[in-house]
């Protein structure tokens, strides 16, 4: 009943808010749930490594939890505790400052719990027309979140955000069918063939090759809209600068992520019955173009938050690259990567929120510089958070990108380690020198008054930030068999 | 289930999706928001009467299912939702597409053509209903040229459900049995319910621009 539990609970607790009407109920009852859901995610994480890999399955195989999944599941529960921390004080500012009313502050705490729980429905369901029927539940959960604040461009972030992922959603569910009608062949005679990955993945070497082709092309279409790959990520800057900060959290730290994995077990599926490579290059390709992408639009952003959306859009290039590239450690690195950036970019949006909140603007040239005075907690947490995401040491994503780097140069493939080289840096840079300016750049004469000091707050901020830490300096073992036993799935090796 | 029976609906269920596609290109050049609406109530009805031949044919009746919740959802509730939006935001009636109607129609025409050249080589399977591929695919991308084409957030809205409907026809007769029930049912309500969140949207940006022209959504960029 492990897995049932954690896809009940947010939806129980959603449930729940739909009901209660006072705020502070509503928040210990976000804060709850997920804190319960991360004990259970724990709990998936020691159940899987203890059978060594064998997946954990519920109702007849309808829920499935291998170690890739139960990775995800841990991302996704440390996430949205931490935005449910973080919402407490930033929703009491807001309301306080009367940029949100009541019902609007209910709205979101009904949509989160939601919106993870079609989250965990993606990494948990083996069928992949539920899995595609859950990344569609959790775009619309999102895209009211993304409009919660009814600015006209909150409006138009929104439309954008849900025109786009629709289209990109029909031609995945184009690609899903794709994949099913591949097994009708080879199964005739049975009344209708199972829809299962795990069964898929089974008979993928007598599956229809010319389908499995198409499958994976309107599938990667298709979920990499949902995950941001350029050229499909233009609803993605908007989105992520529009919502309110945790949300953008949850979009930026782990939604993104879901969408890479939807198109993993695709991308598993057709490896196995065409061979890697086919798949694997278009990985790359797109990986690596949305890389050199994401690098130009730091370096002349305005925005702090856009700035921050085209971050995200870089990493989840170098991951997709990553498991493109298909070496061992590349792998390897890829999945450490996701759950560093899921620590980190979630800081970032957290600090960003607090800015704006000070602010009431998020463009650099408005507030100038001077953070460092004005607001002394949130600069510190945005100036550990910015070496952390430029992937300097002593932070993990050091660590994975070093990790990815190496493997891609060790398996022969300098240029593809080149290119990532060359747009790491070029963001390094952009990142930089933008938030050195913002933290310690002169203030402006027009600055506003200092920051009152707020506890809660600034742990609610910065408790992702000291798990980073823990975790970038010290590694669990049983961690790493996790991830080694998701690389093995990924690349097929037993 | 004798042999020429199997014939006789597949050249129904080809005739069916052949209307479908007209249905789609009538709605590129009717210009009155309402018609527009009804011309997709219509496709999502023959949607539904393929589905039923589908069940029938092969006595898969969860696929009757489909056809009873394509009937029930597309031909009567959402068609009746999206006019009481229309008349509650009282919006006028006619559409400005950025391209006049005969660049339209050759750009369709373009497009159907290219449908059926990608989906050559899979036409080949003989499956019932394998004639229906191209037009699924031609119903997808003349769906998003409609999208691209029109100003109002609304017709955009339309469009993403025409193209959702050659994606109902992928489905029912490219895999021969439809697809597993649950998935059917999961599809179904997604649909539903983006359709109420573009509803709501829509009523939103109505009353933020004024107005429903989406090309005024132009602020955010870079």
């Amino acid at each position: 009943m492990l897995l049932t539990s954690i896809l009940l609970i947010p939806l129980v607790v959603a449930l729940l808010c739909l009901v209660a009407r006072q705020r502070i109920l509503l928040t210990a009852l976000n804060i709850s749930g997920f804190a319960i859901g991360l004990v259970l995610g724990l709990k998936l994480f020691r159940t899987v490594l203890a059978r060594e890999g064998a997946a954990v399955t519920e109702w007849g195989e309808f829920l499935r939890a291998d170690a890739l999944s139960a990775w995800m599941v841990l991302l996704i529960s440390v996430v949205s505790l931490a935005t449910a921390l973080y919402a407490v004080s930033y929703f009491r500012r807001d309301l306080a400052a009367g940029e949100v009313t009541a019902p609007r502050v209910r709205e979101f705490y009904v949509l989160t719990p939601l919106f993870a729980a079609g989250m965990l429905l993606v990494v948990l369901a083996n069928n992949l027309g539920v899995m595609w029927a859950a990344v569609e539940i959790t775009a619309l959960s999102s895209v009211l979140l993304v409009a919660l604040y009814n600015h006209t461009t909150s409006l138009e972030a929104a439309w954008k955000y849900i025109m786009l992922g629709s289209v990109g959603l029909v031609l995945a569910l184009f690609g899903t069918i794709f994949a099913y009608a591949a097994a009708v062949g080879p199964s005739a005679g049975m009344a209708l063939p199972s829809f299962n990955w795990s069964r898929l993945l089974e008979m993928a070497p007598q599956l229809d090759q010319k389908l499995v082709k198409l499958s994976f092309i309107f599938v990667l279409v298709g979920y990499g809209t949902k995950a941001g790959l350029a050229p499909m990520h233009t609803w993605l800057p908007d989105a992520h600068s529009e919502a309110p900060s945790p949300t953008s959290a949850m979009l930026s730290g782990v939604s993104l992520k879901i969408a890479v994995y939807a198109l993993l077990r695709f991308h598993i599926l057709s490896a196995a019955c065409l061979g890697g490579e086919f798949s694997q290059h278009l990985l790359l390709g797109f990986g690596l173009c949305s890389m050199a992408l994401a690098g130009p639009f730091i370096l002349t952003q305005k925005n702090l938050k856009r700035m921050l959306a085209y971050s995200s859009l870089e990493h989840v290039g170098l991951i997709c690259a990553a498991i493109g590239v298909n070496a061992p450690l590349t792998v390897l690195g890829a999945l450490l990567h996701m759950g560093y950036h899921a620590l980190t970019k979630p800081v970032l949006f957290f600090a960003a929120g607090n800015v704006q909140q000070h602010y009431h603007t998020l463009d650099f040239r408005r507030i100038g510089g001077g953070l460092a005075h004005s607001m002394p907690a949130t600069a510190l947490v945005l100036g550990v958070g910015a070496v952390a995401v430029s992937g300097l040491p002593p932070f993990g994503l050091f660590v994975s990108e070093l990790t990815i780097l190496a493997g891609g140069f060790a398996s022969g493939n300098a240029w593809v380690s080149g290119v990532m080289l060359a747009s790491l840096l070029l963001v390094f840079c952009g990142v930089l020198i933008k938030l050195a300016r913002l933290i310690l750049g002169p203030a402006r004469a027009a600055a506003p008054p200092r920051e009152p000091v707020a506890a809660g707050r600034t742990v609610a901020m910065s408790l992702p930030l000291a798990a980073l830490l823990l975790f970038s300096l010290w590694v669990p073992g049983s961690l790493l068999q996790l991830l080694e036993l998701a690389a093995n799935i990924i690349r097929r090796t037993p | 289930m004798n042999l020429p029976s199997i014939e006789i609906s597949s050249r129904l269920i080809t005739l069916l999706a052949t209307l479908m596609l007209m249905l789609q290109l009538l709605l590129v050049v009717q210009r009155m928001l309402i018609s527009n609406i009804r011309l997709f109530a219509l496709q999502s009805l023959l949607l539904a009467v393929i589905a039923a031949v589908v069940a029938y044919v092969y006595g898969a009746w969860h696929v009757l299912f489909v056809a009873v919740l394509t009937l029930l959802g597309k031909v009567i509730f959402l068609p009746w939702l999206l006019q009481r939006l229309v008349r509650r935001i009282k919006i006028e009636e006619e559409i400005h597409p950025f391209l006049g109607m005969p660049a339209s129609m050759l750009i369709c025409g373009a497009l159907t053509v290219l449908s059926y050249v990608v989906a050559r080589p899979f036409t080949s399977l003989a499956r019932l209903g394998n004639n229906t591929l191209p037009v699924a695919l031609a119903l997808l991308l003349t769906g998003l040229f409609l999208m691209i084409n029109r100003r109002k957030a609304i017709t955009q809205v339309l469009a993403l459900l025409t193209t959702e409907n050659g994606m109902m026809l992928a489905a029912i007769a490219l895999t021969t049995y439809g697809m597993p029930l649950v998935v059917e049912i999961g599809i179904f309500f997604d649909v539903v319910v983006a359709v109420m969140v573009l509803g709501i949207l829509v009523f939103r940006i109505r009353e933020s621009f004024d107005s429903m022209d989406v090309s005024k959504l132009n602020e955010l960029k870079g």
